[in-house]
């Protein structure tokens, strides 16, 4: 097969999932550059073996490579003792902030925002992947290398911790 | 089915997870268990807040270029090497990782695999038009309306057929607009939803007879696709939601 013909079936194949591949790095890095860098990272990586790409799924197929791209990214950052300890307020604020979130300014966004970018990494990428991308538990079992049941037992244990700092937040609010 | 057990599924319930004997025991739990009723109610509250108010980050649009600059580099430095064959300059842990990867998703994605795709030789062109519509540069929507009653008359003159066009925001598919495109070089109308942050594109043609078509929701690359026949029109349904949404959809629109 010629490079250009390649190239043309690597973008209509794996490109056009270009917007779910963003999303989940940026919620999985929570950072915009490493977002880009991931991202950039695993599209050259999908190019490579995308000869070899089998199988009716290109989407779960390229959603792994880009989530594994993320974890090396935040490995990276990690040994580099750039990763600061997480301060969620801060984050939440700048993205909800960011331009090119169409979230509105409200508290409910704010807290909603927060909530999940506080997640531990293991609930937050099915969260988002269940909530944001709406794929199948099979399809997210795929992508992030786990069982089916992990996948069930994890997203319900992200809900429960978001759903108690929905509850504590209103209760604050209230007193 | 008991309470400890109704709130160890309640999540797959609510994602839609479950064979259908299963849901109809939740069903009835619920039904006559208060408690767990509320509990599906709060699943709910934060399900609908999770999905109104989570940003969705979509790509820059700085992003594409770069990767196409990026992969036409790499492209180059592979016609370089023509020579040699590819797996050359991979170790085997990348190799052997590539595979279990591989076989992964292979093996779960029996979803999409296990459905059809023969029997319907119009989804894939409906998901190309569906993809190339949503291409940069592309215009998705030439008459923007969340109207019925302006959308429709716009095709008036256009086509040599009239689309139907139904306002079905209370079941949260807002109507965003319409525009010409085609489907397998036919002249097609497509009408535009969006569900929570996901388009759909409705295509609507003239079919080949009159026979009508039962609704049918399968995968293609990703993207769900929903398609079916009725009074001399073919419709195909595409986008990135659940396949239930777009059956729903697709009920909710062959409706008279």
């Amino acid at each position: 097969m010629s490079d250009t013909s390649k190239l043309s079936r690597f973008e209509a194949v794996v490109l056009v999932h270009l917007d779910a591949a963003y999303n989940l790095a940026r919620w999985l890095t929570r950072d915009a550059s490493g977002a880009d860098d991931a991202v950039q990272d695993a599209c050259l990586r999908a190019f490579r073996f995308f000869d070899s790409l089998q199988g009716p799924s290109p989407k779960a197929w390229f959603m792994a490579v880009v989530r594994n791209a993320c974890l090396d990214w935040l490995k990276d950052q990690r040994v580099r003792g750039t990763d600061e300890s997480y301060d969620d307020e801060l984050h939440a604020a700048s993205a909800v902030e960011s331009t090119e979130c169409t979230v509105a300014r409200d508290s409910d966004a704010r807290w909603v925002q927060a909530g999940i970018a506080a997640l531990p990494r293991e609930y937050r990428e099915v969260l988002v992947l269940r909530e944001l991308e709406e794929l199948s538990y099979k399809e997210i079992s795929a992508i992030v290398d786990v069982p089916i049941g992990t996948v069930m037992s994890r997203l319900s244990r992200g809900r429960d911790l978001l759903q108690q700092r929905l509850l504590e937040s209103r209760e604050r609010k209230r007193s | 089915m008991n309470c400890t057990r109704l709130q160890q599924v309640l999540d797959a319930h609510i994602d839609g997870e479950l064979d259908r004997a299963t849901t109809g025991e939740i069903a009835t739990h619920l039904a006559e268990c208060a408690g767990c009723a509320t509990l599906r109610d709060q699943r709910s509250a934060l399900r609908q807040e999770l999905r109104a108010h989570a940003a969705y980050f979509k790509a820059p649009a700085a992003l594409a270029p770069a990767l196409r600059r990026a992969l036409a580099q790499s492209t180059d430095v592979h016609s370089d090497q023509a020579a040699k064959p590819r797996t050359a300059g991979l170790s085997w842990l990348h190799v052997t990782a590539f595979a279990a990867v591989a076989a992964l998703v292979g093996l779960v994605s029996g979803y999409w695999l296990a459905q059809p795709l023969r029997d319907n030789p119009l989804r894939d062109p409906a998901v190309a038009s569906h993809v190339a519509a949503l291409a940069p540069k592309r215009q998705l929507i030439e008459i923007a309306s969340s109207d019925r009653h302006t959308v429709k008359p716009w095709f008036q003159g256009k086509i040599d057929f009239a689309p139907p066009v139904k306002d079905l925001t209370g079941e949260g598919y807002t109507l965003l607009g319409a525009r010409l495109d085609q489907v397998a070089d036919k002249p097609a109308a497509a009408v535009v939803y969006q569900i929570r942050k996901h388009v759909i594109n409705l295509f609507v043609w003239r079919a080949t007879d009159q026979a009508p078509d039962a609704i049918a929701t399968a995968g293609v690359r990703g993207f769900s696709v929903t398609t079916w026949a009725t009074g001399g029109l073919r419709f195909a349904a595409v986008s990135d939601v659940d396949g239930h949404d777009l059956t729903r959809f697709a009920q909710l629109v062959s409706t008279p």
